[in-house]
């Protein structure tokens, strides 16, 4: 069951642009296991996409890959060619888009659009039949008529076109899932069932995924594992559990208490105040220190470097000690 | 599709209906009394004659009767008796004029669009490499070229200087002497030919991206377009062409300067127009689901950006229409083409009244089939107009 599947190590990321480098993944290492759910939180533009895109290899064209290693059982993706890489996608690691609302094309069927995934990666191909079979199978997991197969892309409600992507993501029996804030453009409620329904998916099937999302209190039911991103880094790794309960870093910590909780104790919101760091020229040390309360000297010149805080549960900070528990800050 | 076709033509019929009042009034209200200039006061038709002809072309009855005459035997075939070759029916000019037009346009624009859009396409998925900057200002130069005088200077130089080309006319009169064909026949089959051998290559390329499999579709893909052209030689060369073929092939040979000099100061625009539309597509985010599905680039390139860049690269065809009108009465003067544009302006400068409202309403005609065939096209391309419009 817990096996690594798939590990990052140490991967560093820039995007080239005329104005330099913009550091978009600094030094970032985690690992999923086997049938594991882990979940990626961060504000906007700290870094989310373009770690997923890098699992794919389809970051953008000026993006660079300066050091480290993508991991999928054992194999660096990083040192793949282009044509094995491609015949990877899909087949081991597929991907429920950020704004998956546009991600069919408008002028084919969406079962064709499934159809065209299956015949590139099913081995031995499977028949007219068999194909049908399976959409009509996948489309019932994720809640819809097997008769939508046949339907174009513009004929589906904004929900059933992410229900429909999810079995798309499903068709080829990946080893992992990537879903990048899967729900964000579809009201709460729709937002919870395909949530919960992924969940029961992953449950049956037995798959890893990937949850990104910029809001925690989203993802946190779904997943087994979080990881808490600033600034193209990873600040935190820890059980859902713990980082929900006792979040070590300061980012950590101002995310949770700003995050009104409805079952948990009444907390004080302490706003997280001033802007996120520029990545073309991100802060020297601790890329929080400029808005963090608890900086000291040494955060803005040495990098804090990934510590275990007890039970796996892992943070970069200096400081990490001097954080207080959340339920601390309710007087 | 078949509700939706329908209402289509309904309203295409209604315009052209509105065009041709429009037109005929028009016409019909130039300054000056036609009859009286043209019969009653001309001093080469003898007086009786004159009020023969008038009874005879229906001049001395009401205007409104004369226009429901004409109205109604437009839609028989009947487009009245020319003014300046009486007793000739404008039919009978029309029919000889008409395919001399279609054949010219329509190979001029099935050549263009089909350059134009391969050019744009590897235009756009090349971009930023070599070449793409000198095939682009080449496009914008032959694009905003004065055309008369490209025309001309194409001319001077294939035909006047190296003599690759017959000069101009749309066939060469001495070899015609003693044809057992009228022009008009040779037309009209190689109209058919045109026609029926696109419509073929189309439905090869289209039964073709149906199929799963790569191999047997491009198995159908070779073998079909194999298949097309030998039928064509066969027809040509063995079956019922050979009587004929010299006589089309003369034709076909003095198609090649129009038919060039139109393909190269259209297809850069269909190549600006295609690029740009690849460009918008290749951003959209189903082309980042293709690649992610571990599609190769081709397939990526061809199934998704390219198919879908088509559609605003389709609606373009109206406008070729629109340049076949217009543009048309100068390449057909140009090159001394005697088509339906000529007739156009010698109709309206001789006050040849019912055949210049004929020749326009035939333009409306040719205005409104295009159109037509470019909504049904439109609709076969983009499910979005299919499916709603037939709900
Ligand atoms: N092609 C690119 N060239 C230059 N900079 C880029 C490029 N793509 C992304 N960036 C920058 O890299 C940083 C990380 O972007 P990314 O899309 O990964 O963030 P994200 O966490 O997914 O944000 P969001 O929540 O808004 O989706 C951002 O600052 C973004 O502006
Ligand atoms: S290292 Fe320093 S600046 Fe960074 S989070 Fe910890 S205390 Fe704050
Ligand atoms: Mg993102």
């Amino acid at each position: 069951m817990s096996r690594p599947l798939l590990e990052v190590d140490h991967l560093v990321m820039n995007y080239t642009t005329e104005k330099g480098d913009v550091s978009a993944i600094q030094d970032v290492s985690f690992t999923l296991n086997e049938g594991e759910s882990l979940g990626l939180v961060g504000e906007s533009g700290c870094g989310k996409t373009s770690i997923a895109m890098s699992l794919l290899r389809l970051v953008a064209e000026n993006a660079r890959f300066d050091s480290g290693e993508i991991r999928l059982d054992g194999t660096d993706l990083l040192s793949l060619t282009d044509e094995e890489m491609r015949q990877r996608r899909w087949n081991d690691i597929s991907m429920v888009f950020q704004g998956a609302m546009n991600a069919w094309n408008p002028v084919y069927k969406v079962g064709d659009q499934i159809r065209e995934a299956m015949d590139l990666h099913f081995h031995p191909r499977l028949s007219n039949a068999e194909v049908e079979a399976r959409i009509s199978k996948l489309f019932e997991l994720v809640g819809l008529n097997p008769a939508m197969m046949n339907r174009y892309p513009h004929e589906f409600s904004g929900g059933m076109r992410q229900r429909a992507i999810i079995a798309m993501a499903l068709s080829c029996d990946p080893k992992i899932i990537i879903a990048d804030e899967p729900t964000t453009a579809l009201d709460v409620i729709v937002q919870d069932q395909i949530l919960q329904e992924l969940k029961k998916i992953q449950a049956d099937l037995g798959m890893s995924i990937i949850y990104i999302s910029h809001d925690i209190a989203v993802i946190a039911e779904v997943t087994d594992k979080i990881g808490v991103m600033y600034a193209g880094k990873l600040v935190e790794l820890g059980s859902t559990r713990e980082v929900f309960a006792r979040p070590r870093h300061p980012y950590a910590f101002l995310l949770l208490s700003s995050t009104p909780s409805v079952t948990g104790p009444r907390r004080k919101l302490a706003p997280l105040e001033g802007e996120p760091p520029d990545l073309l020229n991100p802060p020297t040390g601790c890329r929080f220190h400029p808005r963090c309360p608890y900086a000291t000297d040494q955060c803005a010149t040495d990098e804090p470097p990934m510590e275990d805080a007890g039970d796996g549960h892992q943070v970069a900070c200096w400081n990490w000690k001097e954080v207080p528990e959340l339920g601390g800050l309710t007087k | 599709m078949g509700k939706y076709m329908a209402r289509r033509l309904f309203q295409s019929v209604l315009l052209f209906l509105v065009f041709i009042t429009i037109t005929w009034f028009l016409l019909y209200a130039l300054p000056g009394d036609i009859v009286t200039q043209k019969f009653r006061t001309n001093p080469n038709i003898p007086p009786e004659a004159a009020e023969t002809a008038i009874r005879r072309l229906g001049l001395d009855r009401p205007i409104l009767e004369q226009f429901w005459t004409y109205v109604t035997g437009f839609f028989r075939g009947d487009f009245g008796v020319s003014f300046n070759q009486y007793p000739r029916p404008v039919t009978e000019i029309i029919a000889e004029r008409l395919p001399r037009t279609i054949v010219l346009f329509l190979t001029a624009i099935v050549t263009y669009y089909w350059a134009g859009f391969i050019a744009g396409k590897y235009l756009a998925w090349r971009r930023g490499k070599r070449g793409e900057m000198a095939i682009t200002v080449g496009g914008v130069g032959l694009l905003t070229v004065f055309y008369p005088w490209f025309a001309l200077m194409a001319i001077w130089l294939l035909s006047a200087q190296l003599g690759l080309l017959p000069i101009s006319k749309f066939l060469d009169p001495t070899e015609w002497r003693n044809a057992p064909f009228s022009a008009n026949e040779v037309f009209m089959r190689l109209f058919w030919t045109v026609a029926i051998t696109s419509a073929l290559l189309f439905s090869v390329q289209y039964a073709a991206n149906k199929i799963r499999d790569a191999a047997p579709a491009r198995a159908i893909r070779l073998g079909g377009t194999v298949l097309v052209i030998v039928g064509f030689v066969f027809y040509w060369w063995g079956a019922g062409g050979v009587e004929i073929r010299p006589f089309a092939g003369d034709i076909a040979e003095h198609l090649v300067l129009p038919v060039l000099v139109l393909t190269l100061v259209n297809f850069a625009g269909i190549m600006l127009l295609t690029r740009s539309s690849m460009l918008e597509t290749m951003r959209e985010d189903f082309i980042l689901t293709a690649r992610a599905k571990g599609l190769p680039e081709k397939a990526v390139r061809d199934r998704h950006a390219a198919r879908t860049a088509l559609l605003p690269v389709t609606t373009s065809l109206v406008l070729a229409v629109a340049t076949v009108i217009d543009g048309g009465i100068i390449t057909e003067f140009v090159f001394s083409w005697p088509g339906m544009g000529e007739i156009l302006i010698s109709s309206v400068t001789s006050e040849d009244i019912p055949l210049a409202v004929t020749a326009f309403s035939f333009i409306g005609v040719m205005a409104l089939v295009g159109h037509f065939v470019v909504d049904m096209l439109y609709g076969v391309l983009d499910p979005r107009i299919r499916v709603s419009s037939s709900q």
